[in-house]
């Protein structure tokens, strides 16, 4: 292909997506549905990730003492904890603190709980004593939460581990789910494609045939359906692209208040030019071998 | 120019569409090929234009052996030939100039080219003042006319016409058949597939008689088909 020919082709792919249009629009739809799909997975898993990220940060993990712990119990426990040497630092967080936090607590929430006083006839006597504890490597979690648990008086032992699990766990199950419904929904797109290409080709059939007579090769001929399809991807390619940044610009101020505390949601910034470029690879592939699939066998003149 | 070295052609379905087949059409020629629909005359120039490959022999072409021509030669080996069908082929959204010059856009001529070229192709075929007219607006003879413009305008050496006058009157007819042998008489090989009898016996130029896969005659100066008096020529 010469370059002074790429106006031609330029040209003839424009005509014939817009001779074509209705079939032109239904590929169009059908691609951005499947690339919309595709970035709101990728964008839950993106999400996932940067928490993972956050949780690997900060290997803490609480230690919670049974209620009825005496003061020499706790004692014991808070000895082992400080002579374990996996362990870089801990806190001690003593009944009355989690009673006051407890406290400060229900007092934000008040308005929403109708305005009683839930906490009134209670102390701090019924909270339990709890430790935040350090670990120097967040490799060890798993062996000085075991070790930890084990002791008299511990009731329980959280840890980011958890969580890390919990989220791999989702994270994988939304990348099977993810790929076997944008795996679908490309293989659909694929076909409507190559079926929109084929009516153009089969209108432009009597010029593909004096194109072949006159010594057109093969790829000249081929060139400006390539493009109509490629054309046809890039169109549902921004469509999608501009939906999802839209949705997820409007959705991530309100989830991230949704989770706060939980799950941080990641503010977009270099992550939509990878976005961009997954978008643009996947729709030009996809317009590119719907094409050449249909017009494959019109080509044998 | 054009070679056939025992060539047999036969379809996956068995029929054999031609059979020794010897025949050799040398650079400024004009020759007839004449016979019945069935004849194998359409296998003949099929084979000439590579759109299929013979069984058996070799179809010599330009200096291209087709037999072992490369797909991706064969839009070369088309532009070293104009083709002119008895349905003229045009495109009917673009003017006569641009069915002109579409022939050198698609093998990718230079613009500069192009606007010369056109206007001498359609000056040749006395059409330039339709340059801006639509195929429907032109009568069937002027069409063709055109097509033979759109063939010659890449300056071929062989020029093929498959029953250029089979849709038009005999007055038009005529005027392509003269047109032909005017091109001829710029040098360029010219083939024409017929069977039309007047304009045959008329021209008094080589004629390949063709039947039942066979060449039943080779005659130069021939006549169409004057069987009583015939003589034959196997080449």
């Amino acid at each position: 292909m010469k370059i002074r020919s790429l106006r031609y082709i330029l040209k003839e792919s424009f005509v014939n997506a817009y001779r074509n249009r209705l079939m032109s629009l239904a590929s169009i739809s059908i691609i951005s549905a499947a690339l919309i799909l595709f970035g709101v997975f990728y964008l839950i898993l993106i999400n996932l990730n940067h928490n993972l990220d956050l949780l690997y940060d900060k290997p803490q993990m609480q230690v919670y003492c049974l209620p009825e712990l005496t003061d020499e119990q706790v004692e014991a426990v808070k000895t082992e904890i400080a002579n374990n040497e996996d362990i870089e630092s801990y806190k001690e967080i003593s009944k009355k603190e989690a009673f006051d936090q407890l406290k400060e607590y229900l007092e934000d929430e008040k308005k929403d709980l109708g305005g009683a006083n839930i906490l009134e006839g209670y102390d701090e006597s019924m909270m339990f004593v709890s430790f935040t504890v350090k670990v120097k490597d967040p490799q060890n979690s798993n062996k000085v939460a075991k070790t930890l648990e084990a002791l008299a008086g511990v009731d329980n032992v959280k840890y980011s581990q958890q969580t890390i699990d919990m989220i791999l766990k989702v994270s994988n199950w939304v990348k099977i789910v993810s790929f076997v419904l944008i795996g679908l929904l490309l293989v659909i797109s694929l076909f409507i494609i190559a079926n929109t290409i084929k009516l153009t080709v089969f209108a432009r059939r009597k010029e593909i045939n004096i194109m072949k007579y006159i010594g057109a090769t093969d790829w000249f001929i081929r060139w400006p359906f390539v493009f109509e399809g490629i054309l046809i991807g890039l169109l549902g390619a921004t469509i999608a692209f501009v939906l999802v940044a839209y949705i997820y610009s409007f959705a991530q101020p309100r989830l991230a208040e949704e989770f706060s505390g939980g799950l941080e949601m990641v503010q977009f910034g270099s992550e939509w030019g990878t976005l961009v470029l997954i978008y643009l690879g996947i729709s030009a592939v996809i317009g590119a071998s719907g094409s050449i699939m249909s017009i494959r066998k019109h080509l044998h003149v | 120019m054009v070679e056939f070295i025992d060539v047999m052609k036969k379809y996956p379905n068995g029929t054999v569409a031609l059979k020794g087949i010897n025949l050799k059409i040398n650079k400024g020629d004009f020759a007839f090929i004449v016979g019945t629909s069935g004849s194998g005359k359409s296998t003949l120039l099929k084979l000439l234009m590579k759109e299929e490959t013979a069984t058996e022999g070799e179809v010599i072409v330009n200096g291209y052996r087709l037999s072992s021509l490369q797909p991706k030669q064969v839009p070369y080996l088309r532009r070293g030939m104009g083709m002119v069908f008895q349905d003229f082929r045009l495109l009917p959204n673009k003017t006569v100039y641009e069915n002109v010059a579409f022939a050198m856009e698609i093998t990718e001529c230079l613009p500069r080219e192009i606007r010369r070229q056109v206007p001498m192709s359609l000056a040749l075929v006395g059409l330039s003042r339709k340059a801006n007219a639509y195929p429907h607006q032109l009568s069937g003879g002027e069409q063709q006319r055109v097509a033979i413009a759109r063939s010659l305008v890449n300056n071929p050496a062989l020029l093929i016409a498959d029953e250029p006058t089979g849709n038009l009157d005999p007055e038009n007819s005529w005027e392509i058949v003269k047109l032909l042998s005017e091109v001829n008489q710029r040098g360029t090989t010219v083939i024409v597939a017929t069977h039309e009898k007047s304009i045959v016996d008329a021209m008094k130029k080589r004629v390949i008689a063709i039947d039942k896969g066979r060449i039943m005659r080779d005659q130069q100066k021939g006549l169409y088909g004057d069987e009583d008096t015939e003589f034959k020529i196997y080449s």
